[in-house]
């Protein structure tokens, strides 16, 4: 009996420590910036859920995208209605896996090659980017950035404000993981 | 099989069990269900109901946020039916210039001058609900004006003798439901106070309903159309027939600026001219061709 109690007391044991591979946070960063000389564009959203699995070196994002915060209201305004359309696509979304090997015991600064899709605006494209990850005690530390065009997820741009939007979006992300409990 | 072998094997096939019932659920749940469990429902607020802060001539519920203001121009050219000799109207102009500021999400306030009885005009809007769903679900948006309207023209006498005379007072509740990306409408029950009425006959207290909505022909051009129903008790007894304003436009939005063109049978472009003295009817053409311009500019860091 002792063995079997042994044996539940394990089994316990095995199921957190099987919680533990998986890090998250609710209140990652993302900010974009498409800036021209003409106009200042950049938003930021802190309300980016986003998960990593350190067993399977996979990671996640998801982030509403009328969460993003804009200086100005009324580009807030057209942001989401005649550019994301977030009343159509709500969530912008990452899911990949993290291609560089990372011993996540190191708590050293790791770069580290990132390769999944990416979804905004209805519309799905492979991405690689590079990330900077610092694993740690009890959290994961992690920051990148994405250079996207708006053509590439198919937003669309009228030709009297296209010299006022860059060419190219860069996204910043920040997040500082702890482990998940679910 | 001795016991103790018994026992091991026991142990072990309960060992295995334990690793493969704890583990497969957790690995089957891949990151993607995760984040979908974990993304709570939100509360979100409908935007942009209406592309500019008026639908036509009145009030929308659409207001300038904390520290946007806004410039707008509005001209009305005169009646369609003066003929040729007036080049249908085009000859003449009445214009309104006007400021709207947000000193809050929820408070806008205004001013204004217009050369139609050289009237100056002040209002506050004040955002009460706003349509929502998610967590908090609101079907309407809720937006209550006032504004006050001080007729400058020296033409008549007991307006110079007495500076209240002058004035006006308008209230209205502006209800208004965005139905989808295309189509928003708005219910605008409106009470003015004039204090002095052209004819012992005009009532000074009046009633009436404004219903406007917008459809949206591409995501930037809008449809708008605004009609007033202005209830007049005595109407008939009237040395002037006034009819109630009926406005069709178009809205084209290009970034900071949104242009208004219309028709309407209105000429003046606040409340009390145009729901209060509309005298032109577009049963014989007595429409005018106009237009409003707003510019927003911000004042954030």
């Amino acid at each position: 009996m002792n063995k079997l109690l042994l044996c539940v007391a394990l089994g316990l044991f095995l199921n957190t420590a099987g919680a533990q591979n998986r890090f998250f946070t609710k209140d990652a960063k993302i900010n974009f910036n498409s800036s021209t000389s003409l106009e200042d564009i950049v938003a930021e959203s802190n309300q980016a859920t986003t998960f990593i699995d350190i067993d399977k070196n996979e990671v996640a994002f998801s982030v509403l995208t009328t969460s993003f915060k804009f200086r100005r209201a009324l580009m807030e305004e057209h942001f989401n209605e005649n550019y994301i359309e977030s009343s159509k696509f709500p969530k912008a979304k990452f899911s990949g896996k993290i291609v560089t090997t990372i011993d996540w015991k190191s708590e050293k600064l790791v770069i580290a090659e990132v390769k999944g899709q990416l979804t905004i605006h209805g519309v799905t494209k492979d991405v690689t980017f590079m990330a900077q990850i610092t694993p740690g005690k009890g959290k994961i530390i992690a920051n990148a950035e994405i250079k996207v065009t708006p053509e590439d997820f198919a937003i669309d741009i009228p030709s009297v404000v296209r010299d006022k939007i860059a060419k190219e979006v860069t996204i910043k992300i920040d997040a500082v993981y702890t482990p998940y409990q679910p | 099989m001795t016991n103790t072998m018994k026992d091991k094997l026991i142990t072990s096939l309960l060992v295995i069990g334990m690793i493969v019932f704890y583990s497969i659920p957790a690995r089957s749940q891949d990151l993607d269900a995760l984040l979908d469990k974990e993304t709570k429902p939100q509360t979100t607020y409908a935007a942009a109901t209406f592309k500019s802060t008026r639908i036509v001539n009145g009030h929308s519920v659409q207001q300038m946020k904390k520290k946007q203001l806004e410039f707008r121009v509005s001209h009305r050219f005169g009646d369609l039916n003066t003929g040729s000799y007036n080049f249908w109207g085009l000859d003449q102009g009445t214009i309104h210039l006007g400021l709207g500021y947000g000193i809050t999400d929820w408070l806008e306030v205004g001013i204004g001058r217009s050369t139609y009885e050289k009237t100056a005009d002040a209002f506050a809007k004040v955002s009460i609900l706003r349509q929502s769903s998610g967590e908090k679900n609101m079907p309407v948006h809720i937006s209550y004006l006032a504004s006050t309207e001080v007729i400058g023209l020296n033409t008549n006498p007991a307006m110079q003798q007495n500076f209240t005379s002058r004035m006006s007072f308008i209230q209205q509740i502006l209800i208004a439901r965005k139905f989808n990306e295309s189509l928003s409408l708005q219910l605008t029950p409106t009470f003015i106070h004039r204090n002095l009425v052209p004819t012992e006959l005009d009532k000074n207290d009046l009633f009436a309903c404004g219903i406007g909505g917008r459809y949206k022909l591409s995501k930037r051009i809008s449809l708008n159309i605004e009609y007033y129903y202005v209830y007049r008790a005595n109407a008939s007894s009237l040395p002037v027939t006034y009819y109630n304003p009926l406005s069709i436009g178009i809205d084209i939005e290009t970034g900071g600026h949104v242009f208004q063109i219309m028709v309407t049978n209105a000429q003046a472009m606040r409340e009390g001219g145009f729901i209060g003295k509309t005298a032109a009817s577009w049963s014989d053409a007595g429409i005018h061709l106009g237009f409003n311009i707003s510019r927003v500019f911000t004042f954030n860091k």
